[in-house]
């Protein structure tokens, strides 16, 4: 059974003393960097910023250079009039890598940012050295799902403010594992840290964004980087099933499945979903 | 004589003294501060609410107004109000 020990330690606390680095004019992204070597990139969601993955990465600092970052208009990065596009966030990361000199990258992206991850391996292949699709936000057949779950989730932030949206998401979002392991105490104590992670604008926006996004199977077949699709088989969004297919879509793309774990499985299982990431970065690295 | 919400603000600070190791936080925050603006991390909110159900005997529901959890006096006249 998970212990959820790492919600204990979780610190959604930014760190001040870190520079920020532009990217375009009127952008500066909040990023933090741990460890050294190959270089693994983490893609945020509009509800997870910089410090929700703190404590679920520590395996892989070991071994790797482990990099997170805000996106331009959420988090500590800076605001802009108007939400940007994948595109535009495609931009700031590429400029971000530039200037920590880095080539290129493995991608870890998780829900709505698994697009961007994708999106970026079509846009920049060259900097993209394998994907990690963590509960994607498509399925093999598009995202009609998503849209609608995106839309329901709008519509309760707009009469019933953060705090709905909060139980709204919970019970889909987390596993019925983990919502029984921690209980009350945990479902309300935590409604005090999602209020805190975004303002409702912020979560309005990238909503908004998000249901714009599109996929289908002939996008997936350019993808010219490894891709590894991960999901717990409690996932509300997309079945064991449906990630196989997924998988299988890509050129060169595998699947693995983390049992009672949910849509952002590394909460449920920290180590087996590092363990999944290392395997799959020591197994693209030794065709080199 | 102390009234009973008193004396459950009263133990509500001495959970928070075992919980973070002394009186540092505690003897800051005042009983209607706003625990999270006073510093007070999610984490050792549960671990607050934990304590709570284990001192006071009660289970805490998923209803609970956020107002609620706000402040040390908030939570004491939860507590009181269950106890009817």
């Amino acid at each position: 059974m998970a212990s959820y020990e790492e919600l204990s330690r979780l610190d959604m606390t930014y760190h001040d003393d870190v520079p920020r680095i532009p990217t375009r004019e009127g952008v500066e992204l909040y990023y933090e960097s741990r460890g050294e070597g190959t270089d693994i990139t983490l893609l945020n969601t509009f509800f997870l910023p910089v410090p929700a993955w703190r404590v679920y990465t520590g395996e892989l600092e070991q071994h790797y250079r482990v990099l997170s970052f805000d996106l331009c208009n959420h988090g500590h990065s800076s605001k802009v009039e108007e939400e940007p596009t994948w595109e535009e966030h495609a931009a700031d990361l590429i400029a971000l890598l530039d200037a920590l000199e880095i080539e290129s990258t493995y991608l870890v992206g998780l829900s709505t940012s698994t697009v961007f991850a994708r999106d970026v391996a079509l846009r920049y292949p060259e900097r993209v050295k394998g994907l990690v699709l963590t509960g994607p936000a498509f399925g093999p057949r598009g995202m009609r799902r998503q849209r609608q779950i995106q839309r329901a989730w709008l519509r309760t932030l707009e009469s019933h403010g953060l705090e709905g949206l909060y139980e709204h998401l919970y019970p889909e979002v987390f596993s019925a594992e983990m919502n029984e392991a921690i209980g009350a105490p945990g479902f309300l104590g935590f409604r005090e840290s999602f209020s805190a992670l975004a303002t409702v604008e912020e979560m309005t926006n990238g909503l908004k964004r998000a249901m714009q996004d599109k996929s289908n199977p002939e996008m997936l077949a350019r993808v010219q980087a490894p891709t590894l699709v991960v999901v717990g088989d409690d996932d509300f969004l997309l079945s064991p099933t449906g990630a196989r297919e997924l998988a299988a879509l890509f050129p060169d793309g595998s699947c693995e499945i983390i049992p009672k774990a949910g849509h952002i499985p590394f909460i449920d299982d920290p180590e087996g979903f590092q363990s999944i990431v290392r395997k799959f970065v020591e197994e693209v690295e030794s065709r080199a | 004589m102390p009234d009973a919400a008193s004396e459950v603000r009263q133990s509500i600070r001495e959970l928070l003294r075992e919980q973070q190791g002394g009186d540092r936080f505690v003897s800051t925050v005042s009983d209607t501060e706003s625990l999270r603006q006073a510093g007070m991390s999610s984490n050792a909110l549960v671990a607050l609410l934990v304590a709570m159900e284990d001192a006071f005997d009660f289970e805490w529901d998923d209803d609970v107004h956020p107002e609620v959890l706000r402040s040390i006096e908030s939570l004491a006249d939860h507590v009181v109000a269950l106890r009817g």
